[in-house]
């Protein structure tokens, strides 16, 4: 458990005592105060305890806060900066501090380094604060080359900032001032920077030491008692790999890892979560068991195949596990009608016949099939494409404010006002139509073609369009500011919202104002996903929060939250078992985190860089596809590697992985690791499949375990 | 030192009435338009990503201006980039301005209207099936070996390198080929055997071995390699040349190799010691020897011809139309025309030789004379003459005569007619012959053709 060491003061010896050899006498730390000095304190120490006897307390509240601000040299002068520092200061101070990092012995490099990053930030507000534009510039564009990788985002919003009144209304510098960034050092990496700052005192350390001390919640580990993710052996990987990602529990909102208490001294305990899937309405079943023991009557299956009822049974089997079920009295939703009977039957049938797909076995990754649908003459106007669970319709939403419908039959243009950003489908299964050759008393099944689909725009509305009648049935208004993303839930019924107002919402189809609103997200909300059993919501957010955050539905609030993205989020996907959420970043990685502890579990690299627009799950939660902007399909095995640290895939390893009759996706792979030197992928990744400059937009499983990917071609 | 120029400002501020403004207040106020432009531009590349593109339109601007709360700009709503264009207003006072074309309504309303943009569609392809991405049209070159063959192009061909003289050039094998010990060993062995001279034995067990053996597959390559290099290294040697025609010979005649993929490669060294201009030494082999290299090359080709022809489309036609540019080049040299028709006869057959060869024959007889007065030459010239004679020989195996010895007409105005039709030195041999049936097919021409 982290404990916070004893906060060390401004002036005089800080640092544990326990820390030994750390302080040398030699290490010219000022001991002792000059008589100076004492009688200065002594005189403030009147003036304030006069100023308390006569009641003036905003005076004494102001004269403690001036004398706060004047640091005091060795001698009892207060410290006037040379005129040659002026702006400078802080560049002075942070470079100091970099100089030694970077000299700095390996064990402590790899974590100290991650202190740099809220320094810099830091010191440059500081110094455009004090109303030096021209350092600031200077500054920023001198030190900013470590963090264009990993910050580019933040860089950018940050590297207009001129004036001081705009340190006041920039959002990331508004956040980093407000909030505490939140990093967790090995006590001796902590120690031993501290006691560099002090030597440093002149120089600018105590600069350093105040940022610290104003702005940083450093949280210090014994890295020896921890092991596990912080451990040396840990550490020493990560350089190899020469991994530079955030730490789990690194940034602004800070919190404990797999815990969504943000308050800084909550303990790591974990909120319990209902992962299982949500109980059936007993109507429904048992209308349910009896179509299916009918269908098993009139259609015996094959040879080793198991009855439909089998199937079933399987499937709502309560496994004797610690996962406990959301009750359907806490969410709930309408009666089933025969609609939803037919649906189930149908996913019951569907996934029996499905194609398996068995994980990795034998370093052989399963051969997933990809149909890919390609949208011509678009002009780069197609902003997000969206597939229908019975594999009937598809849409797209336009950058012209329409979201149109290529079905086979049907091509209708709705109009909306504002380019349309995310359109989502109500649920829906794919029944064929009954046999006519046969003799059946079946009666006609209801029609299974999803009812409604939502879309989303820039102009902050959601709409709710009739799938019967084809048109626009109902307009919510609530957000202020334009809707990124809408997502169905799983049963339907409810849907959530995320927008640029920094919040997701949760709805009925029925009402017209949100049921949730979910706040809490640092900046735009951008993608938002349903749990399996649709009592979570999973919400992304973009530039200076870059978290991914869960919530209940029933209680609304925050049940998790994960950090550890370097870039926006660009799309969640729940695994169909419940219990491992991905999410994906614009910078090509793919994170996964386990649900119950509420940790990451591994990152996944391959993607090159712009955005991976879309994730989803097999039907055994066993391989995750995701595609993206580098006109790609690409298939991962989701097993929790040993292997951390990335690995060319053109070389041995990476092709050995792949069948030999893949040869076509290996060489392919191999050609990107080729290509671009710096792309690597993680050895996890199965297959790389390329499109013709079509970057996907979408990629969706069926119930029968095929991928379906939607793209626009953009020659 | 900021982007935006501060006498932007003091234009601005003048243009509204304020004459002077403080040097601090102009900076200050350029300093902040830079920031607000900054800050409307993060916003609208905000737009862009969730568009999913990679370009900024002017669209995205007009929604950043909005969620800002600002007016936004009208009349820049264009799905194209603006172009801009820039003008000079003093010296090194570019001033940049959006290129905006007056439209002449006159010719706008007569203009023929612009093509209708085509409807947005969709198409669908397997990108994977269980794994694998078929290799169809819709799909990207996945190959990166094909890609890299077709950039190179004919500068990758080591034969060719090695004729112009640089032949130290190393090619570096694509794939990684393992070769075993003995595999390796068995390679040095036959070549070396092969072209062991004294020893007859030891080169026809080579032989033997090559013809019979099961299990070569992995050095076929190496043997086509071998042959390519050898006969472009050795034209002067006939002894070499042959073994590496033998050995090919042997390696066609192995029941279990398959030898298709590499037909390509081996039919150019056929080709060379089929029509090569000069083959072997004449001063040490003799003036004629090559001849019968010739004529075994040609067997070989007729046999590669006949046994993977069906399987390639363009083999026979390739290999016809260079055997008839040679012969055809009236600069080659008698053994040059000699293989060529060879090769044409062993290729295509009777219905080659009436087509391709017979025709010509008139204009050759022109360049056989000349052989013939000549006393160098003429021995070749003979050859060539028999290879022709015995090419139309197969017209005879394949015409069907009707009526034939049906009235002979004079010998005389036979002869003058086969000197009509296949000139003076081949027809008078075969009216020399005296074979009727001959040169009723010869002459059958006339009549079908």
């Amino acid at each position: 458990m982290a404990v916070q060491p004893p906060p060390p003061s401004r002036t005089g010896s800080v640092g544990p005592a326990s820390a030994g050899g750390m302080n040398t006498p030699t290490a010219g730390t000022p001991v002792s105060q000059g008589p100076g000095a004492g009688s200065n304190q002594n005189l403030n120490q009147i003036v304030l305890e006069y100023l308390s006897k006569k009641g003036y307390s905003r005076t004494e509240a102001m004269l403690r806060r001036e004398s706060g601000n004047v640091t005091f040299d060795a001698n009892g002068q207060p410290i006037t900066f040379d005129d040659k520092f002026k702006g400078r200061r802080w560049h002075e101070a942070y470079n100091v501090v970099k100089v030694w990092v970077d000299s700095i012995l390996d064990i402590y490099k790899s974590e100290l380094t991650r202190i740099l990053w809220p320094l810099f930030v830091h010191c440059f507000i500081e110094t455009i604060a004090d109303c030096f534009p021209g350092e600031g510039r200077f500054f920023f564009n001198e030190c900013r080359k470590p963090f264009d990788d990993e910050h580019s985002d933040d860089l950018r919003e940050l590297s207009n900032i001129q004036e001081p009144e705009h340190v006041q209304q920039n959002d990331i510098a508004q956040l980093y001032r407000t909030n505490k960034y939140r990093l967790t050092l090995s006590k001796m990496g902590f120690a031993t920077l501290i006691e560099f700052l002090e030597t440093k005192e002149g120089e600018g350390g105590k600069s350093i030491n105040f940022l610290i001390n104003n702005h940083l919640d450093v949280r210090t580990v014994d890295r020896a008692a921890i092991g596990g993710a912080r451990g040396l052996q840990r550490l020493m990987e990560e350089k190899q790999g020469d991994e530079q990602a955030p730490a789990e529990d690194e940034g602004i909102p800070g919190h404990h890892p797999g815990s969504a208490n943000l308050n800084p001294d909550a303990t790591g305990a974990l909120h319990r979560l209902q992962l299982a899937p949500l109980p059936m309405e007993v109507d429904l079943m048992d209308d349910v068991k009896a179509e299916l023991s009918h269908e098993d009557s009139s259609r015996p299956p094959r040879q080793g195949r198991s009855t439909l009822v089998e199937q079933f049974e399987q499937r709502i089997k309560v496994e004797p596990s610690d996962d406990t079920a959301p009750s359907r009295d806490s969410i709930p939703f309408p009666p089933s009608t025969a609609r939803d009977v037919a649906m189930e039957v149908q996913k019951v049938k569907e996934n029996r016949d499905r194609f398996r797909i068995e994980g990795k076995t034998g370093g052989v990754g399963p051969g997933v099939s990809v149909t890919m649908f390609t949208f011509h003459n678009t002009f780069d106007s197609v902003n997000c494409i969206e597939f229908s669970d019975d594999n009937t319709l598809a849409a797209i939403g336009t950058a012209e404010s329409s979201a149109g419908l290529p079905s086979f039959i049907i091509t209708t243009t709705y109009r909306a006002f504002g380019p349309v950003y995310a359109l989502s489908f109500s649920p829906s299964a794919a029944i064929p139509a009954p046999p006519t050759n046969g003799h059946t008393d079946h009666p006609t099944s209801p029609d299974s073609h999803p009812r409604y689909m939502l879309s989303s725009s820039a102009d902050t509305t959601i709409r709710l369009w009739s799938l019967d009648t084809w048109t626009n049935l109902v307009v919510y208004r609530s957000h202020n500011s334009p809707v990124w993303d809408v997502r169905f839930c799983p049963h339907g019924h409810y849907f959530a919202s995320a927008s640029a107002d920094r919040t997701a919402r949760l709805w009925s189809t029925p009402q017209i104002a949100p049921l949730r609103i979910f706040a809490g997200h640092d900046s735009d909300v951008e993608t938002v996903a349903w749990h399996p059993n649709g009592a979570y919501v999973f919400t992304g957010a973009g530039v200076g929060d870059k978290t991914i955050r869960m919530w209940s539905i029933a209680q609304g609030t925050q049940a998790r939250i994960f950090t550890g993205h370097a870039g926006n989020i660009t799309a969640i996907a729940c695994a169909p078992n419940g219990h491992v959420v991905a999410s994906a970043d614009d910078k090509g990685v793919i994170i996964l985190w386990d649900l119950r502890t509420g940790r990451l579990v591994k990152r996944m690299r391959g993607h090159g860089a712009g955005g991976i627009w879309s994730l989803d799950w097999s039907v055994e939660s066993t391989v995750l596809v995701s595609g993206g902007a580098d006109n790609s399909v690409r298939v991962w095995d989701v097993q929790p590697s040993k292997e951390t640290h990335p690995k060319v895939n053109g070389e041995n390893g990476g092709v050995a992985k792949i069948d030999g009759a893949t040869a076509n996706g290996g060489a392919a792979a191999g050609k990107v690791a080729k290509a671009k030197g710096r792309e690597q992928s993680t050895a996890d990744m199965i297959s790389d499949f390329k499109t013709k400059k079509s970057p996907v937009y979408k990629v969706r499983f069926t119930q029968m375990n095929l991928v379906v990917a939607g793209g626009a071609y953009l020659p | 030192m900021s982007v935006w120029n501060p006498e932007n400002v003091t234009d601005v501020a003048e243009s509204i009435g304020i004459a002077s403004l403080n040097r601090d207040v102009v900076e200050h106020l350029a300093r902040d338009v830079e920031y607000r432009m900054s800050q409307v531009l993060n916003e609208a590349l905000k737009f862009m990503r969730h568009g999913k593109r990679t370009t900024l339109t002017t669209q995205d601007v007009s929604q950043a201006l909005r969620l800002l709360d600002v007016e936004p700009l009208y009349g820049y709503e264009s799905i194209r980039p603006l172009r801009f264009g820039e003008a000079s207003i003093g010296p090194g006072q570019p001033l940049f301005y959006v290129e905006d074309e007056e439209v002449d309504f006159e010719k706008l309303i007569n203009a023929p209207l612009p093509k209708v943009p085509r409807e947005m569609s969709f198409t669908a392809h397997w990108l994977a099936v269980e794994g694998v991405q078929p290799s169809i049209p819709q799909n990207p070159l996945t190959d990166p070996r094909s890609a890299e063959l077709a950039a190179k192009g004919s500068s990758a061909n080591s034969t060719l390198a090695a004729v112009s003289g640089n032949d130290n050039v190393t090619v570096k094998p694509l794939v990684k080929h393992v070769l075993s010990k003995e595999l390796q060993l068995y390679f040095e062995r036959i070549c070396g055997a092969i072209l062991d001279e004294g020893n007859d034995e030891y080169r026809s067990a080579a032989f033997a071995s090559l013809r019979t053996d099961t299990g070569l597959h992995q050095l076929i390559p190496y043997f086509v390699q071998f042959v390519a290099d050898k006969v472009t290294h050795n034209l002067k040697s006939i002894f070499i040349l042959s073994q590496s025609m033998q050995l090919l010979a042997a390696l066609l005649d192995n029941q279990s190799l398959y030898l298709a993929p590499y037909v390509p490669g081996i039919v150019p060294s056929i080709l060379t010691c089929l029509v090569g201009k000069h083959l072997g030494n004449p001063a040490i082999d003799g003036a004629t020897t090559h001849f019968a290299l010739r004529d075994y090359s040609a067997s070989l080709l007729s046999k590669i011809a006949k046994q993977y022809g069906p399987s390639s489309s363009t083999l026979k036609p390739r290999i016809a139309r260079s055997c008839l540019k040679h012969f055809l080049d009236s600069h080659k040299p008698f053994g040059t025309h000699y293989g060529a028709v060879l090769g044409l006869t062993m290729i295509a057959g009777a219905q080659g030789v009436r087509a391709l060869i017979l025709p010509s024959l008139k204009t050759y007889d022109l360049h056989l004379q000349e052989g013939m007065k000549d006393d160098g030459k003429r021995e070749q010239a003979d050859y060539v003459v028999q290879a022709i004679l015995r090419g139309l020989q197969t017209l005879q195996e394949d015409a069907v005569i009707t009526a034939t010895s049906n009235g002979h007409p004079e010998s005389d105005a036979l002869k003058e007619r086969l000197v009509e039709a296949v000139g003076e030195v081949v027809g008078g041999r075969l009216y020399d012959s005296g074979r009727q049936g001959l040169i009723n097919a010869v002459l059958e021409k006339d009549t079908t053709v």
